[in-house]
């Protein structure tokens, strides 16, 4: 911490590195960014904080010469530039690590590191010397990773280091982080953060980008504050707390906990039994989980992106055909029924991905609104016609009723904003009265408010009696939300925890310590 | 609350009017620029644009003659664009159409031959039958698709060989007649679909079944179950699997439906216009149907009209040769071209502007026309 202290310090006097000035940038009708100004000196850690589409990306995606901005300008070192693409923002210094990684799996950690900058000898691949060098820059800002390895066999928070790595051999001197957080465990976040200290302490100076409100405290300097694609503000992280950057990042007064009353908690509704499931790859994802969810309770399934909770969530769904095992519905089988089938018994199923599962995009709001239920009266008649009327009048009702922006039935559903697509989809399953939810990742990709909905509608079914499994990433969600929570690794249950449970004990259980009791 | 429901009715026509208007501004914006290219090529040629196009208008819609002309070259391309259409609003390429004629034409010319003393009554029969081995020849693909994996666009164009020479084979061998010209043997008149007559020429009733198709695979896409899932699958896979839809059933009845439209096609050319399936049929209908429907934007009216303008297109050019000294390929050029830009939007845009990208939006492969 006392490190913390000089650095930051160090930041206030020092020169500034990076100048934006004034970035406007359109598509179309719409501002992606708006006349926005920053600066970044040497060693600061600078948090972008902003909403799902308030312009943050965009924003960076000038800087890395991406786009080119219809006005302003953009400083490094003093000196006015003209980003052309990747290759001229390289050149410049400028590095990012993007949110999803740009490694190639089946090479090793430093062939990966060197591609595309490759040192030669004699017009072949210096591959000794390659391996040196990244060694070099491993000792040098005491980043462990072994320069042979193969990135396939790395956990993700070691392949975001290489990542970081590529970006220090082209020499970066401004290193951009794209929400790094998103895919690591709160140990694997520690880590990086510690990282990204010593790159500063160093003389690199760094932007990161996130959402998230929490995780700016511990590591920035200052943080600027994104909304609509304008600044909204720029603050001193010590001098400022989550409450005030949440008002700032939304524009009005969040409610950050939620408040969650006792419920009356009854009979098994939904059950799973040694459930063995496969993956998209072929290899089995999940192994052998049970698990029960009773009325009147929310289940939390936390653990790390890939742990075999999409899979779970399609298994119990209906979606993803299991391999052995079996789900229950009120103490029924319902393990061959299709998807359809046991939403007609009352089990509704919120995808994570409502881009290419939740939604049509393509579709109006009210064709996806029926696309469960088209086959059914008042929306069809019995000799396959379909009434779009119907459709129309039936899809105004429940966007309304869960404040889905525009509430206009004939609006593309592709034209919402992650949000209120969201809460279209949420529209759509809640509205058949369903008696189970299965809810994967309800408030991923959302902005702050339609969190605050959607969690608010998930505790009001669960007052109303509902059994509930939620999974979600977000370890503050399942806290929050649920009566109980169980850790997923590897996909297999690694423990079950109370609400109240510490980030430390959650942290131990999704990197899979604490297996012996429990597989 | 009543107020509001007026006002959002009225929005609705308006937002439809509004679609239609500005699916029709983009097309046409290609075919005028088009028509320019053309007509440089025309004056490079050392002919006069304005003589060559007064020409191809006159042949195109001129007369009744030429307006004849024209809707019995778009007849058959109504059924071959509703075939790509049709599979395309599921996510499926249907090359297949070729083939699908050539099937439904050797259904009609054997059936129609056997059934021919029915008379009238035989031709509801015989296009039936050729609707139903379409259905059949292009479920083929469907299926090879949606049970083993193999990529519709090989699977249709191989199959579209082998239907060909199928046909071929059946027409010059165990159908072949005794007449001089190398085909079946000819359709009784009373069999045949008999000619509108208004002085069009040729044009038979043939063009009323086109129209008719595509009315019906406007209702089958836009007003029923099995429309409304064909058009999910096409959209979106992964939220109709959500949906509880059947991928590859509805891929196989997609391209089965298609293949019917372009059957039935075959039928109507064998027993409105020929009377009989002589070889060389006629041929690229199938493929031409594929441009058909890009420049509808696989929608049923404008499979009719885009039909309308590749028809009219082909008998202008004939009479633009003959009065002119621009070859008839100048009509292929320009067709080339309109389709060219219709799918190349970005090209448009480089021409007329930005404001291309909202009047194109429908045109693009990747995305379909909202309703």
């Amino acid at each position: 911490m006392t490190e913390r202290q000089s650095a930051s310090g160090v930041a206030d006097a020092a020169p500034v590195v990076l100048e934006m000035k004034g970035v406007t940038k359109t598509f179309g009708p719409v501002v992606a960014n708006d006349d926005i100004s920053l600066t970044l000196k040497r060693g600061e850690i600078l948090g972008l904080l902003g909403e799902n589409g308030a312009g943050k990306s965009t924003l960076m995606k000038i800087l890395y010469g991406l786009y080119s901005p219809d006005k302003g300008s953009i400083s490094i070192e003093g000196e006015e530039v003209k980003i052309k693409d990747p290759k001229d923002a390289v050149s410049r210094g400028v590095g990012m690590v993007h949110q999803h990684f740009t490694l190639i799996p089946r090479l090793t950690v430093a062939e990966n590191i060197v591609l595309g900058a490759e040192p030669t000898k004699g017009g072949r691949v210096d591959m000794a010397r390659a391996t040196r060098d990244t060694e070099e820059l491993c000792e040098r800002y005491g980043l462990r990773v072994d320069p042979r390895s193969r990135v396939s066999d790395l956990s993700v928070g070691v392949q975001q280091r290489v990542e970081i790595l590529k970006a220090l051999y082209r020499s970066a001197r401004i290193l951009v982080l794209d929400e790094p957080t998103a895919v690591l465990t709160p140990q694997e976040t520690e880590d990086l953060f510690s990282v990204l200290k010593e790159l500063v302490g160093d003389g690199l100076s760094i932007i990161l980008i996130t959402h998230k409100l929490g995780e700016l405290r511990g590591v920035s300097d200052n943080i600027t504050i994104i909304r609509d694609g304008k600044v909204v503000d720029t603050v001193k992280t010590s001098d400022t707390d989550e409450g005030e950057l949440a008002k700032l990042m939304v524009g009005r007064e969040v409610l950050l906990r939620v408040s969650k009353e006792k419920s009356e908690v009854g009979e098994v509704r939904l059950s799973a039994a040694d459930l063995v499931v496969k993956g998209n790859s072929g290899s089995v994802a999940v192994h052998g989980v049970s698990l029960e969810v009773k009325a009147g309770e929310i289940l939390g399934i936390a653990g790390v992106d890939g742990n075999g909770q999409t899979e779970l969530a399609e298994a119990l769904a209906g979606t993803r055909v299991a391999e052995s095992g079996a789900v229950l519905l009120d103490g029924e089988d319902i393990t061959k029924v299709g998807a359809n089938g046991r939403q007609r018994l009352g089990l509704a199923y919120v995808p994570e991905d409502r881009g290419t599962k939740g939604l049509v995009q393509d579709f109006s709001l009210s064709e996806n609104n029926a696309i469960k239920t088209y086959e059914k009266a008042p929306f069809s008649s019995r000799f396959g016609w379909i009434f779009p009327k119907a459709m129309r009048r039936s899809a105004a009702e429940n966007l309304r009723a869960y404040d889905v922006r525009p509430p206009d039935p004939d609006a593309r559903a592709g034209s919402l904003s992650g949000g209120n697509q969201q809460k279209a989809v949420l529209a759509r399953e809640l509205s058949g009265d369903p008696g189970v939810i299965v809810a994967s990742q309800p408030t991923r990709g959302v902005d702050v408010g339609a969190i605050e909905f959607i969690h608010g509608q998930l505790l009001k079914q669960r007052e109303e009696g509902k059994a509930i499994l939620l999974i979600s990433l977000e370890l503050e969600e399942v806290r929050s939300l649920s009566d109980r929570i169980i850790v997923l690794y590897n996909g297999r249950i690694s423990g079950e925890v109370g609400p109240d449970a510490t980030d430390e004990e959650l942290g131990l259980l999704m990197a899979g310590r604490g297996m012996d009791e429990s597989a | 609350m009543s107020e509001e429901r007026r006002d959002s009715g009225d929005s609705f026509l308006r937002k439809s009017l509004r679609d239609a208007g500005g699916a029709l501004v983009f097309p046409l914006i290609a075919i005028f620029i088009a028509f320019v290219i053309g007509a440089l090529l025309v004056l490079a040629s050392g002919n006069n644009p304005v003589a060559a196009y007064v020409s191809l208008i006159q042949g195109a819609v001129g007369s009744p003659t030429a307006i004849g002309r024209t809707l019995l070259n778009a007849t058959p391309l109504v059924f071959t664009g509703l075939a790509v259409a049709v599979a395309f609003r599921a996510g499926l390429f249907n090359i297949g159409g070729e083939g699908q004629v050539f099937i439904g034409a050797i259904t009609a010319a054997w059936l129609a031959v056997s059934v021919g003393f029915l008379g009238i009554a035989a031709i509801p029969i015989v296009l039936l039958a050729c609707v139903v081995t379409g259905f059949i020849w292009g479920a083929i693909p469907g299926f090879l698709k949606a049970r083993f994996g193999a990529h519709e666009v090989i699977t249709t164009i191989m199959l579209n060989f082998i239907a060909i020479n199928l046909a071929t084979y059946f027409a010059l061998g165990p159908l072949r007649s005794e007449g001089i010209v190398p085909g079946t043997e000819t359709i009784e008149a009373a069999a045949r679909i008999p000619a509108i007559g208004l002085g069009l020429g040729r044009v038979n009733y043939g063009l009323a079944v086109a129209v008719l198709a595509a009315v019906v695979i406007y209702f089958l896409l836009w007003r029923t179950k099995l429309g409304f899932r064909i058009r999910a699958v096409g959209l979106s896979p992964g939220a109709a699997n959500y949906a509880g839809m059947r991928i590859g059933t509805n891929t196989v009845l997609a391209i089965a439906i298609g293949g019917a439209m372009a059957g039935l096609g075959g039928g109507v050319e064998v027993l409105g216009v020929y009377g009989k399936m002589s070889i060389p049929f006629v041929s690229n209908l199938g493929f031409n149907g594929i441009g058909v429907a890009l420049l509808g934007r696989n929608h049923p009216v404008g499979v009719v009209l885009g039909a309308l303008l590749f028809g009219g297109l082909a008998s202008g050019a004939q009479e633009m040769q003959f009065a002119t000294d621009v070859p008839l390929d100048l009509s292929d050029v320009l067709l080339a071209v309109i389709l060219l830009l219709v799918t190349a939007t970005k090209l448009v845009e480089l021409i007329i502007g930005k404001r291309a990208r909202a009047l194109a939006s429908g045109t693009r492969l990747d995305e379909g026309l909202g309703n």
